[in-house]
């Protein structure tokens, strides 16, 4: 794969450069291209800057290279400002809800798709709502519901809500991918005797390997980043996911920018570390993810 | 050889039941007690008085609810040129085969990875009018008049926050148009290179005609993902200034929450979403006319 696309580059460049002005049409490309990245860039490394500088220095030097790189502000902000306990409590909620995003949605990609049953149309019509629907269409009864059963301020309060907002396009997704998948192999496995549950386990499971994948990128992304359920269910600091955290945060530092920057770098570079280490699979991830 | 064995079972039924039972437990109920909701006047703990037609009747005449639909269509068309269509550009200008354009494209997808709250955080920051990036630059370069208080001024504020969602997701439709010209076979570029076209013809009459539907779909996803917009909104204006960036699912949840007007909120999040859905349906019937290449 890797070999074709640069023996075909070759071929390409070569047909390129017989142009007449192609010095200058590189020269402007590349010009642009920078310009471009350090628009796409530059707030972002003016962040991570501005979260080592004193609250003064943030309003006289902006463009400075701060005065001293000093990590204080860093460790006020996770110790002092419980960056490190939203940031707990997100890792839990997120990795609860994508294992049972994973589980549920594949059990029932299986059976849409291998398993003919009475009903499974209506029903595969259903969760279309869920592709659509955003969250204040159902928010106000599900809070109310929530109420009743005690689950707010809880991680199942944030959980529950997560697993079904991000079931139905992991279900439309998985069972797209099983779709692809010849007949004949469930009928070979069924004449050997296999049970459904068997069937599931030894042989359905291992072939949506890069399916579960695609599925456990974009639902984590979502349950790390929901920001609105969280705001409403979750009251107790100690249980704050890092989105509503930061609202807590920046509320309660409200003019304590260094804290504040320091806050939003800590956050930020783990997220683009692991893009950088993940970059392939993430972006395959979130492209399939929403546009099946 | 195709005689289905149509034996009852309840395997099937027992495989789909977590994940149909989840997701009408959260989603789906709510859905249809907030429509009962709609219908009573309501703050949440007292009595609950049935009132028909009122909160509806409410709704219409509701010059900021109105007006918050006025918002997303000024903000699904700035999102579609923003990032659909400089999606394209860039997406045009990685697949050039110049060398490091990879780079590039992970450069431009970067935003796309960082949670929305710390998206609106950072340029509530960068559009600061003391300390922010835009004013330090136009300072700097003597254009003292041109800097102003971007959010806090009612004219810019949409367009201030219309363009953060441009930076994040223009790199996302790069990548899924760049997806789509990956599968197109070298061989038609160089049959048209050998005739002479431009790097430009390649673009407007190779490139982006071979992948009409992918960019579809991305304006399909543009206009029906506008009504989700909410946490840009919510944590750089929320709404203000005077109302100038209200918008459908900002306002919700401030009639609910600050209001503690259950049912008047829950008919203006019915009403959200028979548009979404008359929306969703008319777009898929659209796509199906057109060439039938659309799932869901």
């Amino acid at each position: 794969m890797a070999t074709a696309t640069w023996s075909a580059k070759g071929r390409e460049n070569s047909k390129i450069d017989r142009s007449g002005s192609r010095w200058l049409s590189r020269i402007s490309y590349y010009a642009f291209m920078i310009v471009l990245s350090c628009f796409y860039f530059y707030p972002m490394i003016w962040l991570v800057l501005s979260s080592f500088r004193e609250n003064r220095e943030i309003f006289t030097n902006p463009f400075r290279f701060p005065e001293q790189v000093n990590f204080q502000n860093w460790a006020d902000a996770w110790q002092i400002g419980h960056i490190s306990t939203y940031a707990t409590n997100s890792v839990i909620v997120t990795s609860l809800t994508v294992i049972f995003i994973l589980l549920f949605a594949s059990m029932g990609a299986f059976a849409f798709s291998k398993l003919p049953f009475k009903g499974s149309k209506g029903l595969l019509m259903l969760f279309v709502i869920g592709l659509f629907m955003p969250l204040q269409s159902f928010f106000i009864a599900q809070s109310y519901i929530f109420d009743k059963l005690s689950l707010k301020d809880s991680y199942m309060g944030l959980i529950l809500p997560y697993i079904g907002v991000g079931l139905p396009l992991a279900v439309f997704l998985l069972k797209s991918f099983l779709d692809s998948i010849p007949k004949d192999l469930i009928e070979a496995s069924r004449i050997d005797g296999c049970s459904d549950r068997i069937l599931f386990i030894r042989i359905i499971l291992p072939l949506l390997g890069p399916g579960l994948a695609t599925v456990a990128i974009f639902s984590s992304l979502n349950a790390w980043n929901e920001l609105l359920l969280a705001m409403l269910y979750i009251q107790d600091d100690g249980l704050k996911t890092l989105p509503v955290g930061l609202l807590a945060f920046s509320s309660r530092y409200v003019t304590n920018y260094k804290l504040l920057f320091s806050a939003l770098a800590l956050i930020t570079i783990p997220m683009i570390l692991a893009y950088v280490v993940f970059h392939k699979r993430i972006v395959s991830g979130l492209t399939e993810g929403s546009l099946k | 050889m195709n005689r289905k064995n149509h034996r009852f079972s309840i395997s099937p039924y027992l495989f789909v039941a977590p994940s149909v039972l989840l997701f009408s437990l959260t989603i789906l109920v709510p859905i249809v007690m907030t429509f009962v909701f709609s219908f009573y006047d309501w703050n949440g703990f007292g009595q609950m008085t049935f009132t028909g037609f009122d909160n509806y009747v409410r709704a219409f005449q509701d010059r900021v609810y109105l007006l918050s639909y006025w918002h997303i269509f000024i903000y699904i068309v700035l999102t579609i040129i923003l990032e659909v269509f400089c999606g394209l550009a860039l997406a045009g200008l990685i697949t050039m085969k110049r060398r490091g354009s990879g780079l590039f494209r992970v450069a431009f997808f970067t935003p796309v990875m960082l949670p929305m709250i710390v998206v609106s955080y950072l340029w509530k920051f960068v559009y600061n009018s003391d300390f922010g990036l835009i004013n330090s630059v136009l300072n700097s370069i003597g254009l003292e008049s041109w800097t102003r208080v971007w959010l806090g001024d009612p004219k810019f504020a949409i367009y201030a926050v219309t363009f953060v969602s441009g930076w994040v997701f223009a790199g996302y439709y790069m990548t899924i148009f760049y997806a789509g010209i990956q599968r197109i076979p070298n061989d038609i570029y160089e049959s048209a290179y050998l005739d002479g076209a431009s790097n430009w013809d390649i673009f407007f009459k190779i490139k982006i005609p071979m992948i009409r539907d992918l960019v579809d779909v991305a304006i399909m996803l543009c206009v029906l993902g506008g009504f989700q917009a909410f946490d840009l909104f919510y944590v750089m204006t929320n709404g203000g200034p005077y109302n100038s960036t209200e918008i459908v699912t900002t306002y919700i949840v401030k009639v609910v929450f600050n209001n503690m007007s259950i049912g008047y909120g829950s008919a203006l999040a019915v009403i959200m979403s028979i548009v979404i859905a008359t929306l969703g349906i008319v777009t898929n019937k659209l796509k199906k006319k057109d060439n039938g290449t659309l799932e869901y």
